[in-house]
């Protein structure tokens, strides 16, 4: 007897019910002893027309997808495709969450900046990729397959050593026993055995209820502990795991420090230091001044949109006391007549003398800075706003004076009327 | 395919006929008449022009030196991994990679213009500047020509070693001599891995001497196996042109070749940007300045050029497995290659010559980035010179030498190889 057949009594030991219950045909098993007759064999047989068989080799032999008309396989595209939708997803996943979604600066890069996002883009493209190609090969394999009738076969041990073997399934429409025994004798084989597998599904052993019972239960605990310790109050304080990262050894921001400067952590920025950016070099854009002069005139042009913007920014941050038209009538000046309030200081009219006279730099600077009781508006209003709404007050002061000559002369016609 | 290939080699499917082999002493004259011609141009144009051939005639040394140590590597590793497939192609390697003695010879000008290329030989330079103080020990001529005599006595060593074993079997059929081979080469792959290292750093970062990257010995790997490979897939549809290698290479070893070199097109793509980012991202002048030469004035489409040439297009190209087993395919790509990596050395190398060119008369080592972009006719003819002097090196080394390993105990197996 063949040592080989030990192979099978690991079957008889699990006790093979199938073999107690009523068996069908499942198909023909046949064997061969050199891997050049198997080769032509497979040629015969493909070129019968049977489709659904396969050959069975102790190791892989050269030729055999050729023989046995075997297609390219599908899987290089679907790594091609995975592997594009990995770096889909990486580059998606970079541009929206750090460029779009929650915009944060890192290292003074671009917010897009596609240098950074190359690792990430490269390594789930092949992570994709790899996981398509290594379980993609299992399910178009039909794998992982626990039993299979051919491991009843006598004969199909030996096919992992030193035999080969030709295996076709009797659901093949072409499948007649007498006629392939026939036709595989003639090809040299060394022997046929018939495959047999009961009819119909078998039952579930019952030792599976109990071991699928036990792990539910089992998976059912951690989730559990989770729910305890959501809905459940603790006077300990929580487990350090990672020690270093919780308590490091070094100086929080705004804490003392024995050696340095100030006794305190942050050192002040060298003197003269100017934040990027914040260099505000041009004297009449920031400060509304030349030398010691306020400035007559804008930094910028003035075009419908800045006085558009100047309107709305005076509507928002001058109107309430100064009123829509600057004559000095918002409401809280109102209610502060009202209230008849000892310390008010009434807002300026702009339609006074005083400030029609002013530089448009000195009322830049007093939006700034703020004057009497009106307060600095710098840390609210940008530059570019505080101009707009010098030029809108420059507009409403102008609006109260106008003379016919302020009119273009095409509307003239419509204002006689 | 398989049956023509267990059929017993003829002497014309080995051997180099007589009428091929007289193109090697025209090459090899053709070669250096060029290189003459470039001396005598740049001798006509002054002491700016010394500058420029030192520089072009690295240019074109460097390019083939490359594609010969491409070809040293390739012996090297497939004798380590016992390769059954390669076997074919060896011999041709082999012989690419013993005409190391000769480019230990062409090496001689390199030195010889040591001062053109090199701004730390100039003491004047050296005494004023903190970095290449520091630098000093290294950077100093007796130990660089010290150094670069070393990496040649290793890289000769090792081709000699690799082609007589190699040669000797044919003679004898020894099996013994193939166990030999592969002890040898595992020491081999480490002694090449820390030559070619270093000599990136002295012949090529050196020109740069304020500037440094530890990846860039594996940079001038990565596109040594790329120039390599293109070769080798080029030289052997060369050889099967002229009636050799037929039957015996076949569209299997080809898809291999093409495997590698999409392979290595990767690695140098992987290498390439894994130096770029990190110094991108540090952002530390004294490191960026190297790229900032070559992403401005004119370099920057140079870099473009690398960047989608060198790796995203032939990416693409090489991908598929139809493209490796197609002839015209695979030399279209090849060829492709090897142009890239002729462009590569050029980036890597020309930027300097800015740097020498603002030297000229400079009281200190000053890198003037306002250069512009060199090109010139003395870069042609130095790539075409050493080109056809480096082909007729090669098929000279062919003489009356069997193309194939006749008794290599795997020669069947790889004549019978199989892709699936």
């Amino acid at each position: 007897m063949n040592p080989l057949d030990d192979k099978m009594r690991w079957l008889e030991k699990a006790g093979d019910v199938d073999a107690k219950a009523p068996q069908e045909m499942h198909g023909l098993l046949v064997e061969f002893d050199s891997p050049e007759t198997l080769l032509d064999a497979c040629r015969k047989v493909r070129d019968a027309g049977y489709t659904k068989w396969d050959a069975l080799t102790p190791f892989p032999v050269h030729g055999i997808d050729e023989a046995m008309g075997i297609r390219m396989t599908i899987l290089p595209w679907l790594a091609l495709g995975a592997g594009l939708t990995g770096l889909a997803i990486a580059f998606g996943l970079q541009i929206f969450t750090n460029g779009i979604d929650y915009p944060f600066l890192v290292s003074g890069k671009p917010l897009i900046s596609v240098p950074a996002q190359i690792p990430v883009a490269f390594e789930l493209t092949v992570l994709f990729a790899a996981f398509t190609t290594f379980f993609g090969m299992l399910v178009l394999n039909f794998l992982p397959e626990v039993f299979h009738p051919l491991f009843r076969a006598k004969r199909f041990p030996r096919m992992t050593a030193d035999r080969f073997g030709i295996y076709i399934e009797a659901k093949d429409p072409l499948f007649n026993r007498q006629q392939a025994e026939l036709l595989f004798t003639r090809l040299g084989a060394t022997g046929v055995e018939p495959v047999l597998s009961r009819t119909g599904r078998a039952p579930m052993p019952v030792m599976i209820h109990g071991v699928g019972l036990t792990l539910t239960l089992l998976a059912l605990i951690p989730p559990a502990l989770i729910v305890k310790s959501r809905y459940s109050k603790s006077d300990k304080p929580r487990i350090h795991i990672i020690q270093d990262m919780d308590f490091q050894e070094r100086y929080k921001t705004q804490s003392a420090h024995p050696l340095l400067p100030r006794g305190a952590a942050s050192m002040e920025p060298v003197a003269g230091t100017i934040a990027r950016g914040e260099l505000n070099e041009d004297d009449h854009m920031y400060r509304g001044m030349a030398g010691d002069e306020f400035v007559r005139g804008f930094p910028m042009a003035l075009t419908e949109s800045v006085l558009n913007r100047g309107q709305r920014q005076f509507a928002i941050y001058c109107a309430p006391c100064h009123g829509l038209t600057g004559v000095g009538d918002g409401p809280i000046a109102r209610r502060a007549d009202r209230l008849a309030e000892g310390t008010w200081v009434a807002p300026t009219s702009f339609h006074t003398e005083l400030v029609l006279e002013q530089a448009e730099g000195q009322i830049f600077h007093t939006i700034t800075n703020g004057v009497r009781t009106m307060k600095p508006y710098a840390a609210q209003i940008e530059v570019a706003d505080r101009w707009a709404i010098v030029a809108y007050v420059r507009a409403l002061q102008r609006s109260q004076r106008a003379s016919i000559d302020d009119v273009p002369p095409d509307i003239r016609a419509q204002l006689a009327q | 395919m398989q049956h023509a290939s267990t059929a017993p080699l003829k002497v014309e499917q080995v051997t180099l006929s007589g009428s091929t082999m007289g193109l090697a002493p025209k090459m090899m004259l053709l070669g250096l008449v060029t290189l003459g011609a470039g001396l005598l141009l740049d001798l006509v144009a002054g002491p700016k022009g010394l500058y420029h051939f030192a520089h072009a005639y690295l240019l074109g040394y460097f390019f083939c030196l490359t594609i010969a140590l491409g070809a040293l590597i390739f012996v090297c590793l497939q004798r380590l991994t016992k390769a059954g497939w390669s076997v074919v192609i060896r011999r041709l390697a082999e012989l690419i990679a013993s005409t190391m003695p000769a480019l230990a010879i062409l090496a001689i000008p390199v030195l010889v213009f040591m001062h053109q290329l090199y701004p730390w030989t100039h003491a004047e330079l050296v005494e004023n500047d903190a970095i290449l103080l520091g630098k000093q020990a290294y950077l100093n001529m007796p130990f660089f020509i010290g150094r670069v005599a070393v990496y040649f006595a290793v890289w000769i060593w090792i081709a000699r070693k690799m082609l007589t074993l190699s040669l000797r079997q044919d003679e004898s059929g020894d099996v013994e001599l193939t166990r030999k081979a592969e002890r040898l080469s595992a020491p081999a792959v480490i002694l090449f891995a820390l030559t070619v290292t270093f000599a990136g750093f002295d012949l090529l970062m050196s020109l740069d001497p304020h500037w440094f990257s530890t990846i860039y010995g594996v940079y001038v790997f990565a596109g040594s196996m790329v120039g390599f490979l293109s070769v080798a897939i080029l030289g052997v549809k060369f050889l099967q042109s002229r009636g050799v290698l037929r039957d015996v290479v076949t569209v299997e070893h080809f898809h291999d070749l093409g495997k590698l070199l999409f392979g290595f097109t990767m690695f140098w793509g992987y290498i390439a940007f894994s130096q770029f980012m990190l110094i991108w991202y540090a952002n530390i002048p004294e490191e960026t300045i190297w790229f900032e030469h070559r992403m401005s004035h004119g370099w920057g489409w140079v870099s473009l050029i690398l960047l989608f040439g060198h790796f995203v297009i032939p990416f693409g190209g090489l991908l598929s497995r139809h493209v490796k087993r197609d002839a015209r395919g695979l030399v279209f790509w090849a060829a492709w290659q090897l142009v890239m990596h002729l462009v590569d050395i050029y980036w890597l190398i020309m930027p300097a010559l800015n740097l020498a060119h603002g030297k000229v008369g400079a009281p200190g080592y000053a890198p003037a980035l306002h250069a512009g972009f060199p090109l010139h006719v003395l870069d042609v003819l130095a790539v075409v010179g050493f080109g056809a002097l480096f082909v007729g090196l090669v098929m000279r080394s062919m003489r009356g030498v069997n193309l194939v390993p006749l008794k290599d105990p795997r020669l069947a197996e790889a004549r019978g190889f199989h892709n699936f």
